[in-house]
């Protein structure tokens, strides 16, 4: 949530956060350069700069594996979202180590030539119409400018400027990014290095990322097919007051395949779609804190009952029209404009208890 | 009631406590961070740890910055920049140590007027086992100076030829600078994308065969006439190739001159 933009939006958890993935790749690059240069003796030494890409090269795709990981753990275990709080700023780091790496190799390896190095870095392996041949350094490349394109559009100005689905799409890139990272260790390092080791890691890296997220997919899409069972018109009946714990919410699916959060608090019931305004969080995750809604991935808040947030920010949500009939909760499925403010349905104290 | 099917009620799985970026975190979740971080940065260096020392022996080379090495001999551009120096203690009486200059652009060291004569080269010695290589500035004024004795030996001016004979070989085009020591590892399709460069920019071109023993050898690479190598072996750098050709002896230095048309990926 922001009133006004600054360059870097910290708190005191962003800087921890930021601090331990600082300590944690110093950490990893030291231990990379100390033994890649005692693991030979003298005269078999590797070169500094060599190791040194290496080291970055390896460092990005770890970190790039923890970013895409965080999201389905986050979905399986709400302890993750302590990790997923903080992405973007890991997501920008990433793409700093990348930049690094990019740079060096081709200052190193393309550079101080005949060539110009970004002529180099297309021309000097021309194998394109081999598999094992191809030049594996075209597909680092381009995973870098997605990654640059990401980085560069990953300030709150830009989601709020590009539109929140536009924003979405440009920031799904990071799946092709990181296929395109896979193959440029497939069809470079490994097609050097002879130790079973880098294919195994890879290996696991790849399907550790591509088995979260189908996995916690076919959990959701189960959810979506629950709610394609509900085909009827006019309000949608949801469940009983009583059924939703006090300060919480209930997700519940629409005709048309949207989904609404439906919360209890201070006797009454309000209604506001699921998906948060910053990054789609599922909102009816979260809790009522200091009597707004507030999103379980970034903290953002909206009161319930017109889906605004609270002064000084400004973000709106779509709200939705609720009563209680017979005990029970309706919502009905048309939402209203974001802002639209509506009237909470009111909880007969002598039925329902928190 | 029962809720209506479809509706999800999160707090059936979640009834702890909800961590709030900007607010301090539960407890629930500080004891997590107290595990998680440890392992997470564990794993980082456990992992870092792995992929270092699992890496292939970048191979037997230096590259000596820290020095400026000086030699005397006679400068030879036939097919590539080489001096030839007498050493009575060295086979065949002589040692062949390449000129390439700083970077990747040895086709424009301008050596066509002091080809033949005695001078003196300093750089940065490059040097894999017996194989030597100096590294010198572009501009002949920071690095070449005429030899005083003026004489010419006849045996390093042109030296013995002879034919070892024709073989197959099997092994890897290189660029001869970044594979006798500056860059280590400076083979493999990692590198391959260099070595192309450096060829394309005159730094001559070798042909590394090992044998079964772990042994190696390190052929320098000229055309079929013993001129140097067409550009057009550029496809065929630092991937496993067969070649047939002559293999013969320059004074001290083993070429392999072969047609283009001989190379064959393996």
């Amino acid at each position: 949530m922001a009133h006004e933009y600054k360059a870097i939006q910290w708190n005191g958890n962003k800087i921890v956060y930021d601090l331990y993935v600082l300590a944690a790749i110093v950490a990893f690059i030291t231990v990379f350069m100390v033994v890649g240069l005692a693991t030979y003796e003298s005269g078999h030494t590797a070169d500094p700069v060599v190791l040194f890409i290496r080291a970055l090269g390896t460092c990005a795709f770890a970190l790039l594996t923890v970013v895409l990981a965080i999201g389905p753990l986050a979905r399986l275990n709400k302890r993750f979202l302590t990790m997923l709080y903080n992405r973007r700023h890991l997501g920008v780091i990433t793409f700093i180590i990348s930049a690094a790496h990019f740079g060096l190799a081709l200052l190193w390896y393309h550079g101080g030539g005949p060539l110009n190095p970004f002529i180099s870095l297309f021309v000097s392996n021309s194998q394109y119409d081999s598999i094992p041949g191809f030049p594996f350094e075209v597909l680092g490349f381009a995973a870098f400018l997605i990654l640059l394109l990401m980085a560069s559009t990953s300030h709150d100005f830009w989601l709020n400027n590009l539109s929140a689905p536009v924003w979405k799409a440009i920031h799904m890139l990071v799946y092709p990014a990181y296929a395109l990272l896979v193959m440029h260790i497939v069809l470079g390092a490994l097609m050097t290095e002879k130790s079973m080791v880098y294919p195994l890691m890879t290996a696991a890296a790849f399907l550790g990322v591509s088995g979260l997220h189908i996995f916690t997919g076919m959990r959701e899409w189960g959810a979506d097919n629950g709610m394609k069972r509900l085909k009827a018109k006019g309000w949608v009946e949801v469940c009983a007051p009583e059924d939703i714990a006090e300060n919480r919410a209930v997700i519940a699916p629409m005709p048309k395949g949207d989904r609404v959060a439906v919360f209890r608090y201070d006797n009454k019931i309000s209604a506001v779609t699921n998906a948060c305004r910053h990054q789609n969080g599922p909102l009816g995750e979260g809790r009522v804190v200091d009597g707004c809604i507030t999103c379980p991935w970034h903290g953002w808040q909206y009161r319930p009952d017109d889906g605004v947030s609270p002064p000084p920010f400004t973000e709106k949500i779509s709200t939705y029209n609720v009563k209680i009939e017979g005990g029970v909760i309706f919502v009905d499925p048309k939402p209203n404009k974001p802002g639209v403010k509506t009237t909470p349905a009111l909880i007969d104290s002598n039925r329902a208890s928190a | 009631m029962t809720k209506v099917e479809g509706v999800i009620d999160p707090v059936a799985n979640d009834t702890d406590e909800m961590f709030i970026g900007w607010a301090p975190a539960p407890a629930v979740d500080r004891r997590f961070l107290l595990g998680a971080l440890p392992l997470g940065l564990a794993a980082s260096v456990g992992s870092s740890w792995l992929v270092s020392k699992e890496l292939g022996d970048p191979g037997a080379g230096a590259w000596q910055t820290n020095a400026t090495h000086r030699v005397t001999g006679v400068l030879s551009t036939d097919p590539y920049p080489m001096l030839r120096i007498a050493d009575p203690s060295a086979p065949y009486g002589m040692r062949t140590v390449l000129i390439v200059a700083q970077g990747k652009c040895t086709s424009a060291l301008q050596l066509a007027d002091v080809a033949g004569k005695v001078v003196t080269a300093a750089g940065a010695l490059i040097q894999r086992k017996e194989r030597q290589m100096l590294e010198v500035p572009l501009f002949l004024d920071k690095w070449l100076e005429p030899a005083d004795d003026g004489s010419v030996s006849e045996a390093l001016l042109t030296p013995d030829v002879e034919s070892i004979g024709s073989f197959e070989l099997a092994g890897q085009v290189m660029d001869s600078k970044c594979f006798f020591g500056v860059m280590r590892p400076g083979r493999g399709k990692t590198h391959k994308a260099c070595a192309s460069l450096c060829i394309r920019g005159g730094i001559p071109p070798s042909m590394w065969v090992r044998n079964g023993a772990g042994g190696e050898s390190v052929l320098l690479l000229t055309g079929e006439n013993g001129g140097p190598m067409p550009m057009d072996i550029l496809p065929f750098v630092a991937d496993p190739v067969s070649v047939t050709g002559e293999v013969v002896r320059v004074g001290d230095l083993l070429q392999l001159r072969a047609n283009l048309a001989a190379f064959q990926r393996v």
